[in-house]
C-alpha cells in the first residue's frame, strides 16, 4: 500500500482524475473549487494533457462534449450556480452517450447564495438536471480517500455506461486537507471507443448526436437509455451501512453530512441509544432495495442533510410508509452539528410498544 | 441644472455615492474609478453589477455601500439585466408615469465583460439601450482567485496561467474590447484609468450624455493580482499610459481621438517592471517576450496614431 499524504480536496481529485488518464479538463472559475483548474493549468503540461480555461462555464461544458465526442477522457468542474449553467451540455452529453466526468463542489444556493459547503443541488444532480429525461451516474464521495477512489471510478464508469459520471461534493470537502492513500489507478477492462470520432478514412462514418426526428425514433433511443439506466440500478449501488444490524433508528446522510452523522451515531451509542448510519455513496443509482430492506425490519429513518429535505424524497420512496422517516437539515451553506442531529433523534424517541411493525 | 465644474474644489462638495467601509482590498483601483463615474453624473442613476470583487465586497447583505439603486444578478448578465431595467424606464417614460432623466450605468469586471459577459453586452449594444457600460479592467479574475482572463496581458504569471520552466505565463494577448466595442458602432466608447480622473469623468460625462449605449473601458489596478505594493494602483496606471499600454482615447460616434500622447513614450518595460506578475519575464530565457510585449504596444498605438492622422486628413479636406 502507498504511504498516506495529505492534500486538499480539490485537488485530490484534479490527481486522481490526471491518473487515471484524464487528458482533457476543460474549467472557469468560481468558488470554492478553483484549486482543480488551477492544479489542472500545471499539471496538465506535464503529462502531456489540455488544460483549458473557458471564457464561460457554456463554453467548458461543450470543449468537454467536443473532446469526449474525440475519445479524450474529458473532465469539467464547478461550483452550484456554474453547474445550472452546464445543464444544457450535461443534457446533450446524456443524450449523445458521451462519456464524461462532471464535478460539482457545492456552495449554498438559491441564486449567488454564498460559497459555503451546501448539499443544495441533490435534486438537481439525481433527477436529471437538464431538459429532457435523463439520469447521470452520481457519487457522493464523503472523505479524501473516496474523493480519490471515486473520481478514477467515475472515468471507468462513465467509459462503461457512455455516460456522463457526476462527482457531488460540496465546499467543505474541497477545501480541508486530509490524509489518504493514492491507490494506484488500475484500468479495468472497458469495451472499446467504437463510437469515437477519429477520422473515418478507411471506415465506415460514425455518427454521435442526440436528435432524433424520425417517427418514433427519439422514443426508442429514450428506451435504450433508460434500459442503461437499469442497468447501472442493478450494477452500480455503492453504500456503507455502520451498525445498522441493532438499531432501531437508522440515519441516512450521504457527503459530509454523513461524517457529522457518524459522529452523532457513537455519541448516542455511548448512552445506550440503538442507532445506525445509512450512507448512500451513489446517489443514482439511489440504494432503494437496501433501505426498503431495512424498513422491512422495523426500523425506522432520520434523513440529515445540509438541504431543506431532498434525498429524504427518495427515503420515503423506498420505506413506501412502511415506518417512519423523519428529516433534519441545514441550509443555506450552514453546517449541521453532531448536537444538533443528537437532540433531533432524542426528540424521536419513543417506547417500544408504540413502534410500527409489519 | 447647472453643472458642478470638473475641478477638486466644487467635486469634493458632492456626495459620494459609494460610501467609505466598504470591503474592497486597501489599494484597490476598482472603487477609486468608481467613485469618481458616479462623481461625474449629474443625474439620478440605477447601477447593475455584474458578479465580482466590486460587487461581493461593496453588498455584504444588510449592508450596501452603494448610495444609488442597484441590481445584480449573476456574472454573465451585467448588460442583461440593466436592458431589462432600462426598456421598463422607458415604456413607462412613454406612458408619462416617469417623467425624470434617470440615467443607467452597468459595471463589470474584465472577466464579467470580456468573457462570460460578452454575448449579453455585445446584444445590449447592438439593441440600442441607453445604458453605459463600465469595465473596470484589472486582467484577471481576481475575486475568485487570480485566474487568467481573456484580458490578461501576454506573459502575466496568474493561477490558471502560471510562469514555470516550459511555459513562461500566459501565452496569449489580451483581446482588445475596446476596439471591439467600437466595432458595434455605438455612439461613444471610451478607454481611461483613475490616475487620470479629468479624463474618466469627462468621458463618462460624455457617455451619460449620448442618447444610446456608451462603453468606456477603465484600467484598474489589483495590488493582489498584479503583485505590487497596496501604493501603487495610481502610479501604475499613470505608468500604464505613458507607456500607451493603455492609451488614452475615444470614439465619438466612430470619431477617433486620442486624449493624451506621452511627449516621450516610456518602454513596456517600465509599467512590466513594477508588478511581480510580470518578474519572470526579466529572466534571460524570457528577453523575446519582453520584445514580443513592446511589439504588441507599438502596434497598437502605431495603429492608433494612423487612425486618428485618418480622420484628421478627412477633416482637412
Amino acid at each position: 500500500m502507498p504511504e498516506k499524504i495529505l492534500m486538499k480536496g480539490n485537488e485530490v481529485i484534479a490527481e486522481a482524475a490526471i491518473q487515471a488518464g484524464c487528458r482533457f479538463y476543460a474549467g472557469y472559475p468560481i468558488t470554492p473549487q478553483n484549486e482543480i483548474p488551477e492544479y489542472m493549468s500545471r499539471r496538465m503540461e506535464e503529462v502531456g494533457g489540455v488544460f483549458i480555461q473557458a471564457e464561460s462555464e457554456l463554453a467548458a461544458i461543450n470543449m468537454v462534449f467536443g473532446a469526449s465526442a474525440a475519445g479524450a477522457r474529458a473532465m469539467t468542474s464547478s461550483s452550484s450556480p456554474g453547474i445550472s449553467l452546464k445543464q444544457e451540455g450535461i443534457s446533450y452529453l446524456a443524450g449523445a452517450e458521451l462519456p464524461a466526468v462532471i464535478v460539482n463542489m457545492q456552495r449554498g444556493g438559491p441564486g449567488l447564495g454564498n460559497i459555503s459547503g451546501s448539499q443544495q443541488d441533490y435534486f438537481q444532480a439525481v433527477k436529471g438536471g437538464g431538459h429532457g429525461d435523463y439520469r447521470l451516474l452520481v457519487y457522493a464521495p464523503n472523505c479524501h480517500q473516496e474523493l480519490w477512489d471515486l473520481t478514477m471510478r467515475a472515468f471507468d464508469k462513465a467509459d462503461e455506461y457512455r455516460n456522463p459520471v457526476m462527482i457531488l461534493g460540496d465546499g467543505i470537502l474541497g477545501q480541508m486537507m486530509e490524509p489518504f492513500e493514492p491507490v494506484p489507478y488500475s484500468p479495468p477492462n472497458l469495451p472499446p471507443k467504437d463510437w469515437v470520432l477519429d477520422g473515418c478514412r478507411g471506415r465506415e462514418p460514425r455518427v454521435v448526436k442526440s436528435l432524433y426526428l424520425g417517427e418514433g425514433e427519439l422514443e426508442r433511443h429514450n428506451l435504450k437509455l433508460f434500459q442503461k439506466y437499469s442497468r447501472m440500478k442493478e450494477q452500480e449501488v455503492l453504500y456503507e451501512a455502520i451498525n445498522v444490524e441493532d438499531a432501531e433508528l437508522v440515519i441516512v446522510a450521504f457527503g459530509i453530512a454523513s461524517r457529522v452523522c457518524y459522529t452523532a451515531m457513537e455519541l448516542l451509542r455511548e448512552h445506550g441509544i440503538k442507532v445506525g448510519l445509512f450512507r448512500p455513496v451513489t446517489l443514482f443509482p439511489f440504494p432503494e432495495k437496501e433501505i426498503k430492506g431495512l424498513s422491512l425490519q422495523g426500523k425506522d429513518f432520520l434523513v440529515v442533510e445540509l438541504n431543506m429535505g431532498q434525498m429524504v424524497e427518495d427515503v420515503r420512496l423506498a420505506v413506501e410508509g412502511r415506518t417512519s422517516v423523519e428529516f433534519y437539515g441545514r441550509a443555506g451553506g450552514s453546517m449541521v452539528t453532531p448536537e444538533e442531529v443528537m437532540e433531533k433523534v432524542l426528540s424521536l424517541q419513543r417506547p417500544t410498544s408504540t413502534r410500527l411493525s409489519l | 441644472m447647472s453643472t458642478t465644474p470638473l475641478r477638486l474644489k466644487e467635486l469634493s462638495k458632492k456626495e459620494d455615492l459609494l460610501t467609505g467601509g466598504h470591503r474592497m482590498c486597501a489599494g484597490c483601483g476598482a472603487p477609486i474609478a468608481i467613485r469618481q463615474v458616479l462623481l461625474a453624473a449629474e443625474m439620478p442613476v440605477v447601477v447593475a453589477n455584474a458578479t465580482g470583487c466590486l460587487e461581493v465586497s461593496t453588498t455584504i447583505y444588510p449592508y450596501s455601500a452603494w448610495k444609488v439603486p442597484w441590481i445584480h444578478t449573476a456574472f454573465e448578465n451585467a448588460a442583461a439585466t440593466l436592458s431589462g431595467v432600462e426598456a421598463m424606464y422607458r415604456a413607462l417614460k412613454k406612458k408619462g408615469k416617469i417623467k425624470e432623466r434617470i440615467k443607467f450605468i452597468a459595471f463589470g469586471g474584465d472577466g464579467g465583460t470580456y468573457d462570460i459577459g460578452f454575448q449579453s453586452l455585445s446584444g445590449a449594444m447592438e439593441r440600442g439601450h441607453d445604458i453605459v457600460y463600465i469595465c473596470y479592467d484589472n486582467g484577471a479574475y481576481m475575486n475568485t482567485g487570480i485566474q487568467r482572463s481573456s484580458a490578461t496581458p501576454l506573459g502575466a504569471n496568474t493561477t490558471t496561467s502560471p510562469a514555470g520552466k516550459v511555459i513562461p505565463g500566459k501565452l496569449q494577448p489580451r483581446k482588445n474590447l475596446t476596439k471591439i466595442m467600437a466595432a458595434h458602432g455605438i455612439p461613444y466608447v471610451a478607454q481611461t484609468t483613475p490616475a487620470h480622473w479629468r479624463d474618466l469623468m469627462t468621458k463618462v460625462r460624455k457617455a451619460l450624455e449620448v442618447d444610446g449605449p456608451a462603453f468606456i473601458n477603465v484600467l484598474s489596478s489589483c495590488n493582489r493580482g498584479w503583485r505590487t505594493p497596496t501604493d501603487r494602483a495610481i502610479e501604475d496606471c499613470k505608468l500604464a499610459v505613458e507607456t500607451c499600454f493603455w492609451p488614452l482615447y475615444e470614439y465619438e460616434n466612430g470619431k477617433l481621438t486620442i486624449n493624451q500622447k506621452p511627449k516621450e513614450k516610456k518602454p513596456v518595460v517600465e509599467f512590466l517592471k513594477t508588478q511581480g506578475r510580470f518578474k519572470h519575464l526579466f529572466s534571460p530565457e524570457n528577453e523575446h517576450l519582453l520584445k514580443k510585449a513592446q511589439e504588441l504596444v507599438d502596434k497598437e498605438w502605431e495603429d492608433l496614431l494612423r487612425e486618428e492622422r485618418m480622420w484628421k486628413a478627412e477633416e482637412g479636406e
